[in-house]
């Protein structure tokens, strides 16, 4: 055995096998996993920037590390007038702004690292890191050139890739942002103001006195009931254009009846309003309203980033000399270019391969799981990927007209056509505001009865203030919040708050079996060694497949990770399609294939590759079955394939659908009322768009993505439990506190009958029916209670 | 009670000085990224020197 004591990368932390070092002198030098990670370590030392080691090592990482691939490009297309117009913009003083998201940001010295780039690269401005996002934005001078900052950010080891920005839309939705945060502000420290006035007209403050602080209660609350409360009124108002049900219809009555009550009494010189309770109202209800978006829109934005994610450059031979590659956007591909599509690389054009002959990975696009073999002449399709040789194609179909790009289509019309569902507080708002009218009438006519039309129109007045549905609306974001909040910490990304309540009434679950029920990739199994080698088994494997992308090749080295190896020169490596590599160290004659290690013709090794089932699988689908829930795995792959993992998993044979196309898939859904679709690949995509919960799971395409309702970014099925139990539980959550604030509103309605409502017990009443909605939803359930742990 | 004919406009005009002041920093920009300040501030300002390439510094 060669070195066996483990080192860990200098760069990037991950195990060094075997390290490779910086200098001569192993002793002083220090360990690296590969050549990117030490080329990274040497740019950063000839720039001076050494101290991203200092920084790196006494700060926390957020997200773990890889090592750096640093991959020659030189984004030249970055220049280029048309991708400058639709990627970049123009500030007023002439410099251009670009954001890029980049791969590979992990902790502070990554944050110190790219915003010192003013400092080391000429024409930069400035260089803004946002790390939740990963997104830097950079602004430069108009000489300045974007594929030179690019360059920088590949050399440093993130690869960059260039975000679409629509400026109108971004800058109105900052300005909305910072609007909705200032009528927060605003509602919350008038409220506050408020308050102390109200205590010294409740503590009975003199005649003088009182008539000035009521008219300053009315100066405070006029900004917040208009300005601050303007969403509600809006909203109140498109419902009712619309002819649908809201809460805010509710909110918006009793926040103006507030509003006339109080200059009425103003006017008539009486200290007695409701404003303390309204302004309290409006502040909580926006503050949880802006929580709940937050949330949501953190779910949606990493979710757009992982769009840009695959959309990496391609080369394109100029059309003069078709030796000439040139880097370009694949959003500027047209049918007819020459494409070059190295190993490892995603083919972003559907077209014919003109030169070169390869194995593709098609199991994104159709959900097989074994690479096919292309040759010259065959078609390959958009969203495929290309294992092992380079292969030059030409693009016949390209953007929305390829294979994929036509799923896309189907996605989004599939979206757009989804029944939208009334939520629950809307139904119950229906109610509500019914009774409270008829409440309200019925009051004034028994109040009218007893002679007093003033007095009976105030009481009626007051009903409908007090029965504001403060603690019903604030119910529902407040739970939602929470559990959108504590499931993103679990690494389940829900878009939107719907979702749950759709989730709670699913009765047929679909899986897709990779990645899911399976890990998704092969796997070695039942590995055996039959005779002795004259270098250890791992030392021939590293050497052989170090370099290889086949799946094969990327089982064989996770097999051996972790294990020490030893470097050695092999002469004449050779990768034949189909057969395995083979070369020769020393004095031997080295071979790998499908069916196991060979050293001069003779078995040393033997093993079978598999696409493994989870070991958590079996017990995971018994309990979700256990929620009365029908599982079937819906499959492109081949039937037998399926069969074996349904057989694995002891699900019958009935319930494994195997070899269906999209379409078929999303047929099957749709024929399927209540159900989840639980998928990743391309093929997958229509299917959960048209599901009514969309989850699609870690490593899912880009496309799958978008048309998924939630995101896994933890793999296998656990995650997929815990979000049943979280939509069961929270709507538990929801019922307990829309009961207990009807039950403050009953209580409300019974004092104003009696006539014992006035302001003050409304200041008592209003905020402790909404503390108690929130005591409620932080205690949540015990599930939850669990769940979060 | 004269005191409340001081304290009363001086509690309003402070009242006011903060909604503005926060009104005035929530145009600015103030509350855009609430995640990466934090960290910022950790990192020190001094700039880094190009004329000292390969010079290392000490390891702990």
């Amino acid at each position: 055995m060669g070195l066996t004591y483990m080192k860990l990368c200098i760069h990037c932390d991950e195990i060094a096998m075997p390290p490779i070092y910086h200098e001569a002198d192993a002793k002083q030098a220090q360990p690296f996993c590969c050549h990117g990670c030490l080329t990274v370590f040497n740019v950063l030392h000839e720039k001076g920037l050494e101290s991203y080691y200092e920084i790196k090592n006494n700060s926390a990482t957020f997200k773990r590390r890889s090592p750096v691939e640093v991959k020659a490009s030189e984004f030249n297309f970055l220049d280029d007038p048309d991708f400058l117009r639709e990627f970049s913009y123009l500030e007023t003083n002439g410099s251009r702004v670009m954001e890029f998201y980049l791969e590979g940001i992990h902790c502070l010295a990554c944050l110190w690292l790219i915003e010192k780039l003013p400092e080391f690269v000429p024409n930069v401005i400035s260089s803004k890191l946002d790390l939740e996002r990963s997104v830097a934005t950079v602004v430069l001078q108009d000489s300045g050139k974007f594929s030179q900052v690019a360059r920088e950010f590949n050399q440093l080891g993130y690869r960059p890739h260039p975000l679409k920005k629509n400026q109108d839309v971004v800058e109105l939705k900052m300005k909305e942002e910072r609007m909705a945060l200032i009528r927060i502000g605003v509602a919350g420290a008038a409220a506050g103001n408020i308050m102390i006035y109200a205590v010294s007209l409740y503590g009975g403050a003199s005649d003088h006195f009182a008539q000035l602080f009521n008219s300053l209660t009315v100066a405070f609350a006029i900004p917040v009931m208009t300005f601050s409360a303007y969403p509600f009124y809006k909203n109140a108002w498109n419902a009712l254009k619309n002819r649908t049900l809201s809460i805010d219809i509710p909110i918006s009555l009793a926040l103006i009846m507030g509003v006339v009550m109080g200059i009425f009494n103003l006017i008539l010189g009486i200290p007695e309003n409701y404003f303390d309770s309204l302004t309290t109202l409006v502040f909580l209800l926006l503050l949880s309203r802006y929580f709940l978006q937050k949330i949501q829109e953190k779910g949606l934005s990493a979710q757009d980033l992982h769009y840009f994610y695959q959309s990496d450059s391609v080369l394109r031979a100029a059309p003069e000399s078709p030796t000439d590659f040139m880097e370009i956007h694949p959003k500027f591909i047209k049918v007819g270019d020459m494409l070059k599509i190295r190993a490892g690389e995603f083919i972003p054009a559907d077209g014919v391969v003109i030169q070169g002959i390869s194995n593709l990975n098609n199991s994104l696009l159709t959900g097989e799981s074994e690479p096919v073999k292309i040759r010259v002449g065959q078609k390959v399709f958009s969203g495929t990927q290309n294992i092992d040789q380079d292969l030059i194609i030409e693009a016949e179909k390209v953007q929305d007209e390829t294979r994929l790009g036509r799923l896309l289509k189907n996605v989004e019309n599939g979206w757009a056509h989804r029944s939208q569902i009334v939520d629950l507080t809307s139904k119950v708002s229906k109610y509500f505001t019914l009774a409270v009218f008829i409440l309200s009438t019925s009051l004034f006519i028994y109040v009218y009865q007893q002679g007093d039309a003033r007095h009976a129109l105030e009481q009626a007045i007051t009903l409908l203030i007090v029965t504001c549905p403060c603690a019903l609306a604030l119910a529902t974001p407040l739970t939602f919040t929470r559990s959108l909040s504590k499931a993103a910490e679990q690494g389940i990304i829900i878009k939107s708050d719907e979702v749950i309540e759709k989730l709670a009434k699913i009765k047929n679950i679909f899986l897709d079996k990779t990645g899911t029920i399976t890990h998704g990739k092969l796997k070695i199994i039942n590995f055996s060694i039959h005779k002795k080698s004259s270098i250890s088994i791992e030392d021939i494997i590293f050497n052989l497949e170090n370099r290889s992308r086949h799946p094969v090749a990327l089982a064989l080295m996770e097999f051996i990770k972790g294990k020490g190896v030893q470097s050695f020169i092999v002469e004449d490596r050779q990768e034949l399609l189909g057969q395995g590599v083979s070369g020769t160290i020393g004095d031997h004659f080295y071979e790998i294939n499908k069916s196991g290690i060979f050293e001069d013709k003779n078995l040393v090794a033997s093993f079978t590759v598999q696409d493994t089932v989870r070991a958590d699988s079996i017990e995971t689908l018994k309990k979700i079955m256990a929620h009365k829930l029908k599982v079937q795995i819906l499959s492109g792959d081949r039937t037998e394939v399926v069969n074996k993992i349904a057989q694995e998993v002891q699900l019958p044979l009935a319930n494994a659908l195997s070899e269906l196309t999209p379409e078929q898939k999303s047929q099957m859904i749709k024929s399927t009322p209540h159900s989840m679709m639980v998928g990743d690949g391309a093929n997958d995509a229509i299917a959960l768009s048209q599901a009514d919960v969309g989850v699609a799971v870690l490593g899912a395409m880009d496309i799958s993505l978008r048309a998924a309702d939630v995101y896994l970014t933890t793999p296998g099925l656990v995650p997929v439990e815990k979000l049943i139990i979280l939509s069961e539980q929270t709507m538990k959550v929801i019922h307990r506190n829309l009961a207990l604030s009807l039950l403050y509103n009953l209580a409300s309605v019974a004092a104003a009958f009696m006539g014992y409502i006035n302001p003050l017990v409304a200041a008592i009443i209003m905020p402790v029916s909404s503390l108690t909605i929130l005591i409620s939803t932080v205690i949540g359930t015990k599930e939850l209670r669990s769940l979060w742990k | 009670m004269e005191i409340m004919n001081v304290l009363l406009p001086l509690a309003l005009l402070l009242g006011g000085f903060f909604i503005f002041a926060f009104i005035w920093s929530a145009r600015k920009g103030q509350y855009d990224d609430l995640e990466t300040p934090r960290f910022r501030m950790l990192l020190d300002d001094k700039k880094i020197l190009k004329s000292n390439p390969i010079e290392k510094k000490e390891e702990k």
